[in-house]
Order: C-alpha cells, then sequence, then structure tokens
C-alpha cells in the first residue's frame, strides 16, 4: 500500500461558539450532506464537562483522504463562529488565505458580568481578525434566527450561510435533505427559513 | 436537535413524591437515532460517532450482556445500549452501581459462557482492577472484552492515565481501534479473540477515536443464545491461593499464544514505503499518516492494533529493514519501551526515536501538528505552515475573557453550594466529589479543595476533620453517592467522623448525559422499579442526623439546614447528612417542554435594581449579566430556567417572576 498526498483535496471546517448553541449539530448536518454527495467525512467533538455553556469547538473534515479528526492551526478553509470572541478564540486554525464567517452577536461571558474580564470593542476584534485573513464575512445571525422564528436556529443561520460561500464540497439541496432528515418534523420549517436567510444573506454580501 | 430548548421552563412546584417516582429519562442527546444501530440492513454506510459503532458492534458480535458506569468519553455506548435494550432479543443491559460492579456482571457472564462486555473511561477502569485481574486468572467461556476509553488532554477527567499497563499488568490481549470504523470492526474481532484464548481482551479507546464521528458500513448482526448452563468447575473459578498457583503459569502459557495471534494478525499491518519506519497504535496513526503525506516523505508504517501481546518478530523484522524508527503513540512511551526491548533483545542496530529523545511529549492528546514537528525535529526540516508565527500571533488574544464551563442557568447545585458558602461564610473546608458539581471549584462559589476520586469527598472529609478542628462540608452527587461514597458512610459511622455531608440529589447522572442511577427508579432495561432513596440509606446505616432539603423553596431555609447541621456536628462529634433534592435543570427543562409548560422566566425590574452586582458577583447564573448601557443586570429570558435563585439573592428585591 501506498501512502497517498492526502492533505491538498480535504475541506476543513472549524466551528466555535458556545455550549448550548447547536454547534454539535450543525456538525452532525453539515457532515450528513457531505456524505450524501458521496464525500467522505471526520467529525471532531468533544463531549462532557466542555459541554456545560462553556466554549466549544467542533471540525469537521471533508474529503478522501481525511482521516484524523482534529484541524491544525493555519490549515482552516473556514472558520464559523457563532459568537465575536468564540470568533478569536479559534481564529488561529483559519489558513492564511482562509474565510471567516461571523456572527456578531454578543454572548457576555460570567467572567464579564463579575467584572473578571472585558468584553474587547468590535474594532479590536476585526483588527485581530484581519491579523489572521481578511475573508471575513460578518453579520448578526441571531437576528436572522429570530426572524425565522426561533434563536434555536441560529446553528441553521450558519448552515446556510457555509453553503453560500461554495468553499465547502456540498450542495445546497443536500445540505436541506440533511437538515429535513435530522430536524424532528414541527421544527423543520423554522429551520428551513433559517438555513435559507443566512444563505441569501452571505450570497448577498459575496456578490456586493 | 437542540431546538428542544434546553434551557426552558422548571417547575419548583413539583412535590416531593413526584420527584421519588420514577423519572423520565433521555439518556442521550445526539442526532443518530440509536434506533439506527437496529438497522439489519448490511453494507449501509450511516455517519456514526466512535461509541456509536461499538454499541453496532455489541449486535454485530452477537453479545448477550453489557454492563456500565458512565463516564466520559465512554458514555454514548450505554446511552445508545439503553434506549435500544429492550428491542434486541435475549439482550440485557445494566446501568451497574460503579466499575468494579460492572465488571463483577459482566465477569461472571463470561465464565457461565456467553458474550459480556463492560465499557468505562479511564479512571473507571482503576475502580474495577481488582475484578480485571482475577478474571485474567481464571478465564472466561464466553468472550469478554472490557471497553476502556482514556482521555488524552483531560477534557472531561480527573487525570489522563494510560490503561494500556493494565494489559501488561493482568496479561490480557489488548486491542486499540484508531477511527470509529475500526472501533466496531475489531471489537468483532476482540469477541474472537476472547473467546480463542479464554482470555478477557482490554479494548482501549481515547476521546478521538470515541468522540469522531465517521462514516461507517453496517455488518450482518449476529444472535444470542437465551440461557446458558453454568458448568461448575470451583477449581478453576475460585482462586483461592492453590488454585491461582496453577491459574499463573496457565495465563503466561495463554499470553504466548496471544503472542501467535498477534504476529499473524491483519490488525497489525505495513503501510506505505521509504527508509524511515514509524510504529504507531490508536488515533496517533491517523496523524502519523497525514504527517508523512503533508511532509511528503518516504516511510513506512508499523499499525498495531493489537498493542498486548506485541507482534515480537513483525516488529524485529521492521528495525532490521529499517536504519531509523520513529514510535509516534499518545501519552506513556507504552510501545517505544517495547520495541526498546525488541531491539536489545535481538541484537538490532537501528536507531528508536520518541518520547526518551524527547522528540514527543508524554502529555495531552496528539495533534497532526505534533506529529509533524516531531518528524520535522527528527529529519531537520522546517514545518510546511510556520506555526511559531502563528502561536504568537494568538498569544496577543490571551487576554480575552476566558468562558470556561459552567453550572447551567437553573441548576439546583448553585443553590445550595450558595447556601453552603454563606451558612459557613467560606471558611470550612469543602471536599469535592466528581460531577458537574465539580464547577463550583470556580468563582464565586469556590466550594471545591480537594477531590481524588468517586466517593472521596466523604472520606477525604474524615481524613481532615481527624486531624483539622475546622469544620468540614462535603459535598457528593446522587450517582455518585450509590456509585461509591456507600463505604464513606459507614466509615463515618462507624469510626465517628464529625464531617457535614450534603448529597446534591439531582435525579440522575447529569454530566455523563443523564443516565438513570439506583435512586432514580428506572433500570437500564428501561423498567420502573421502587427508587433507593438516600436518606432511608443513611439512616440504615446508622447516621443519626439525616435531613431533606428543597433547594429552591427558600434560601432561608437552605442556609439554616446548612448552619444547623454544622453546628449539629460540632456538638455531636459524629456524621450528618443533608439531601438536597431538586432535578437537574436540564431534566426539569425537558420534563416542561414536554408537558407544554409556557415560559415563565424571571426578570429585574430596571427601577429598582441599583447595579450592586450581588447577583452577578455572588451567582454568576450564566442567563444573567450586566448591561452597561443601562447600568442594570438584566436576565436573558431565554437562558433563565426558571430556578428563582436570583430573587433570593437580590437585596433590592428587584428580581421577579412575571406574572
Ligand atoms: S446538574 Fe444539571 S443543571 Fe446542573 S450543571 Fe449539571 S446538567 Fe446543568
Ligand atoms: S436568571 Fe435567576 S431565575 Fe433564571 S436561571 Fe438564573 S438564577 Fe435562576
Amino acid at each position: 500500500m501506498r501512502i497517498v498526498r492526502n492533505t491538498v483535496d480535504v475541506t476543513n471546517v472549524a466551528l466555535s461558539g458556545v455550549g448550548g448553541q447547536g454547534v454539535l449539530t450543525l456538525a452532525e448536518v453539515l457532515a450528513k450532506a457531505a456524505m450524501l454527495d458521496g464525500h467522505n467525512v471526520r467529525v471532531g467533538e468533544i463531549h462532557g464537562m466542555a459541554q456545560r455553556g462553556g466554549h466549544v469547538l467542533c471540525t469537521i473534515r471533508i474529503g478522501e483522504h481525511a482521516k484524523g479528526p482534529i484541524i491544525d492551526p493555519g490549515t482552516a478553509h473556514l472558520v464559523v463562529g457563532f459568537e465575536p470572541i468564540e470568533t478569536l478564540r479559534e481564529i488561529h486554525l483559519v489558513a492564511p488565505n482562509g474565510c471567516v464567517i461571523m456572527s456578531s452577536h454578543i454572548l457576555l461571558p460570567v467572567a464579564v458580568s463579575m467584572d473578571q474580564g472585558t468584553y474587547p470593542d468590535h474594532d479590536a476584534i476585526m483588527s485581530a481578525t484581519k491579523r489572521f485573513t481578511t475573508n471575513v464575512i460578518e453579520f448578526d445571525a441571531m437576528e436572522l434566527a429570530e426572524k425565522a422564528g426561533s434563536p434555536n436556529s441560529l446553528n441553521m443561520v450558519m448552515l446556510g450561510a457555509i453553503i453560500s460561500t461554495e468553499l465547502v464540497p456540498v450542495t445546497k439541496d443536500s445540505a436541506l435533505q440533511s437538515l429535513y432528515d435530522t430536524v424532528p418534523e414541527q421544527f423543520q420549517q423554522v429551520n428551513s427559513a433559517a438555513f435559507n436567510l443566512g444563505f441569501a444573506q452571505v450570497g448577498g454580501m459575496l456578490r456586493l | 436537535m437542540r431546538l428542544c430548548s434546553l434551557y426552558h421552563k422548571i417547575d419548583t412546584q413539583s412535590p416531593v413524591q413526584a420527584l421519588l417516582g420514577p423519572v423520565l429519562h433521555r439518556a442521550h442527546d445526539n442526532l443518530t437515532k440509536p434506533t439506527e444501530l437496529l438497522e439489519d440492513n448490511p453494507g449501509k454506510r450511516i455517519l456514526l460517532l466512535g461509541n456509536e459503532a461499538i454499541a453496532r458492534g455489541v449486535l454485530e458480535a452477537g453479545v448477550r450482556l453489557v454492563a456500565v458506569y458512565p463516564g466520559t468519553p465512554s458514555s454514548e455506548i450505554g446511552n445508545n445500549l439503553t434506549a435500544i435494550a429492550t428491542r434486541i432479543p435475549d439482550f440485557y443491559f445494566e446501568f451497574s452501581t460503579n466499575e468494579k460492579v460492572a465488571m463483577e456482571v459482566a465477569g461472571a457472564a463470561a465464565v457461565a459462557g456467553v458474550r459480556s462486555m463492560i465499557a468505562c473511561k479511564g479512571p473507571g477502569l482503576n475502580v474495577a482492577a481488582d475484578p480485571f485481574l482475577s478474571l485474567a486468572y481464571v478465564g472466561v467461556r464466553g468472550g469478554m472484552v472490557v471497553v476502556v476509553a482514556d482521555d488524552p488532554s483531560m477534557w472531561s477527567s480527573q487525570n489522563e492515565n494510560d490503561s494500556r499497563y493494565y494489559a501488561l499488568m493482568a496479561n490480557t490481549p489488548m486491542l486499540e481501534p484508531s477511527d470509529p470504523v475500526e472501533a466496531k470492526s475489531m471489537l468483532i474481532e476482540a469477541f474472537d479473540i476472547s473467546e480463542k484464548l479464554e482470555l478477557p481482551v482490554l479494548y482501549r479507546t481515547t476521546t478521538r477515536v470515541s468522540h469522531t464521528r465517521a462514516p461507517v458500513e453496517l455488518g450482518p448482526m449476529r444472535d444470542r443464545v437465551s440461557t446458558v448452563k453454568f458448568d461448575k468447575d470451583p477449581f478453576r473459578f475460585v482462586p483461592i491461593p492453590s488454585v491461582a498457583y496453577k491459574r499463573h503459569p496457565w495465563l503466561l502459557q495463554q499470553i504466548e499464544k496471544a503472542r501467535r495471534i498477534s504476529e499473524e494478525t491483519s490488525l497489525n499491518y505495513r503501510i506505505g514505503e521509504g527508509e524511515l519506519g514509524i510504529i504507531t497504535s490508536g488515533v496517533a496513526f491517523n496523524y502519523a499518516i497525514e504527517a508523512v503525506s503533508t511532509l511528503g516523505l518516504k516511510a513506512e508504517i508499523l499499525k498495531l492494533g493489537m498493542t498486548h501481546p506485541l507482534p515480537e518478530r513483525k516488529i524485529s523484522d521492521f528495525l532490521q529493514e529499517h536504519t531509523k524508527v520513529v514510535v509516534v503513540e499518545e501519552l506513556e512511551p507504552f510501545l517505544e519501551t517495547q520495541v526498546r526491548r525488541v531491539a536489545q533483545l535481538n541484537h538490532i542496530v537501528v536507531t528508536i526515536l520518541g518520547k526518551e529523545q524527547g522528540y514527543f511529549p508524554r502529555t495531552y492528546e496528539y495533534t497532526p501538528r505534533t506529529v509533524i514537528e516531531g518528524l520535522a525535529k527528527i529529519l531537520n526540516r522546517n514545518t510546511p505552515i510556520n506555526w511559531q508565527q502563528i502561536d504568537s500571533k494568538a498569544e496577543e488574544l490571551s487576554s480575552l475573557p476566558s468562558r470556561p464551563p459552567l453550572l447551567c442557568a437553573g441548576c439546583p447545585h448553585r443553590a445550595t453550594y450558595y447556601a453552603i458558602r454563606v451558612a459557613t461564610r467560606g471558611k470550612a473546608i469543602y471536599p469535592s466529589d466528581i460531577g458537574c458539581y465539580t464547577l463550583s471549584i470556580a468563582p464565586p462559589l469556590e466550594t471545591a479543595d480537594i477531590l481524588f476520586d468517586m466517593g472521596s469527598s466523604i472520606t477525604t472529609a474524615c481524613g481532615i476533620a481527624r486531624v483539622t478542628d475546622q469544620d468540614v462540608v462535603a459535598t457528593i452527587g446522587d450517582s455518585t453517592f450509590f456509585a461509591s461514597g456507600l463505604p464513606g458512610i459507614v466509615d463515618a459511622v462507624y469510626n465517628r467522623h464529625p464531617i457535614s455531608v450534603v448529597v446534591l440529589d439531582n435525579r440522575t447522572t447529569a454530566m455523563t448525559g443523564q443516565q438513570p442511577h439506583p435512586g432514580t427508579g428506572l433500570t437500564g432495561m428501561q423498567e420502573k422499579v421502587s427508587p433507593i432513596d438516600i436518606v432511608d440509606v443513611c439512616k440504615g446505616l446508622g447516621v443519626n442526623y439525616v435531613r431533606m432539603v428543597r433547594p429552591f423553596d427558600s434560601m432561608a431555609t437552605l442556609v439554616s439546614e446548612i448552619r444547623e447541621m454544622v453546628v449539629w456536628v460540632r456538638e455531636n462529634k459524629q456524621p450528618a447528612v443533608l439531601v438536597s433534592r431538586e432535578p437537574c435543570a436540564l431534566l426539569a427543562a425537558i420534563d416542561r417542554q414536554q408537558t407544554g409548560t409556557p415560559p415563565h422566566p424571571y426578570r429585574v425590574n430596571s427601577d429598582l435594581c441599583n447595579a450592586c452586582k450581588r447577583c452577578l458577583h455572588r451567582l454568576s447564573c450564566p442567563a444573567m449579566y450586566f448591561d452597561s448601557e443601562t447600568n442594570k443586570a438584566v436576565v436573558d429570558e431565554t437562558l433563565c430556567n426558571e430556578c428563582g435563585i436570583c430573587a433570593a439573592v437580590c437585596p433590592k428585591g428587584a428580581i421577579n417572576r412575571e406574572d
């Protein structure tokens, strides 16, 4: 057997957010969509202690030669941040020309409420992000989720946004199919609406 | 999907009686429906978590009995099996009281002659080590697999001990799958090997095997026997000294047979070609492959799936054929030491590189980068990515406010810990235990001072109380109490240790995903049974002061209950127990959601709030924050779980429930 050069054909996506925001769900829906499109996938996640409202990182690797679940610093084609400082926390993963999708909606960490830290202002966040890559797509995903009918559909707004960048080898149809396969029926309408809002939002921004 | 908002409402009025009845448990919170694991559709590929693949492997291997005690990163094995157990003919599953119990239940079933399995986390195998070592001596008649999930990087554990040494110590065969695909396929082989050798097989995963999702192909399922007859053979299965004396040589002889299997099995194979040799196992194999291709190296990899006993001939051949061999494995130099041993025994002149020379770390989980950097250093090359530069840029972000895991909004532990601090003015010693509540180590609760392992809150309290004159208030969860708190209570009663014990009875095993335990009234087979009440247990064990309190009823009562207990212990010089009973916020939320109760969150009346921040500084409920624009505390209504504790803490009476 030969070891093939495998790093070129793998798409790396890092999802960063807060426990309870549906990060793991998004990873699973996206991975299943990639499978529908005939791709090999790996999803890396952490359970247990790491899920109690703390920072959550989930990785998705798509491509024939994806083997391990982990994405090294500087190798993510796409970093998806569910919250501004959670985006920054994993920004080192982004590849030099990689893309960042960031929801601007802030969730204040308890440390800030307890006066044990300050939340950086928007300019500081943007300039820190841009030291890693200039491809930053920022919008308020929470606003879109609420518009779709529930703040809990935030993750599907992000899914729509991811597909819209065309950086991931997953078709819109498969993404929606995977969403329907996964989400219980009574929540499908809200979630597909959220998906479409995220998709349109990023589509509009990229065309500009 | 998380749409079933875990953050809905709690009914604080639910009667105690209802709490003693069976609690509806959702032992899983993942999307792959456990029923998909039942599909009799060989060849179909589905996305499975490593642990789900193991659960499916149980069906494909025809395992008759599985016993587990939940522990991250092994928990989803049991969570999935309990959900489908009643639909599998001739199958028995249990959440055992602890790992030692699980090992004995499963071990005996295998001695009787059926296939059995236990699953636990790394520290769980330490608890079960005693029966495990005996099992190796007496052996089994049906196949038995001991799944142990280690946790490099300690994502959810008190240490990152390398369980592979148990295979050496017990003299049992060991297999190490490297991904979800192998997690299923190698499990089936493990049972075959176990039966061939009549020995339990250690099956060692790590977090990144257990918690990685990958497409896995379903195989055919295998039927189970309904019952077997236990054939007596006491001079084999009762290892009194004269029996054990004979069994030890037998065991060593079996392990030699195992070595022959290890030499022949396709689980130990070579891939690639080149002068450089790499020996690896487990998840590190993936990183080795990625590193070789990223660096564009010519290298041959010896991938070991069976890592005890090692295929010494295969290894010595490999060493002969390469001048430089790098050993890549997470944690301890388990393979490395043995590879060096093989080289020495066979007089092979070869450079073996690994942890001993500092090329690879002995701490934390590996990443492709770990292996790329190690190989680059060995080969005197540059890494393809300038990680130092990325690290230094990332370093500048280190001042970001942290977001550690927290007790959930509406978690009853927050109320109890707040009251413990108030009642003892933060001056007592607070032995803690294993569960969500260990998170009380963080400010502002700061009520965790010492912790060793499951159940140690009570026993460390005993030790501290004997040599100090400080008040000692231990806290332990309900599941942990049953798992290994009982001997500590007995010790405290019999030896009259002056300790206060608060049992945080939230009616579930919360940390690992809401599994039932003996206090809940539900079994692993989804049967409703009589729950065992901790209050009765403590009374039965001879504790002379046992009281029960509902933490959300009244903060004043909660504080005075704790104060009274501490005073009583001081005066009576013996242990006292207070059971603080309230369902886990997540259970309560699911319950409300199922009954369709509309949200009824608390609110801060901004006219009354004077921005003293007492609620934020003393409670740190994640549903509350400070709005610097209005200069008032705010409750995020989408996160509030309606426990009402903040209202009790606010000195201005500014926090109320909306009508
Ligand atoms: S016990 Fe329940 S409410 Fe408390 S932190 Fe754990 S999961 Fe959350
Ligand atoms: S905001 Fe108040 S009532 Fe709501 S969960 Fe937090 S402490 Fe309980």
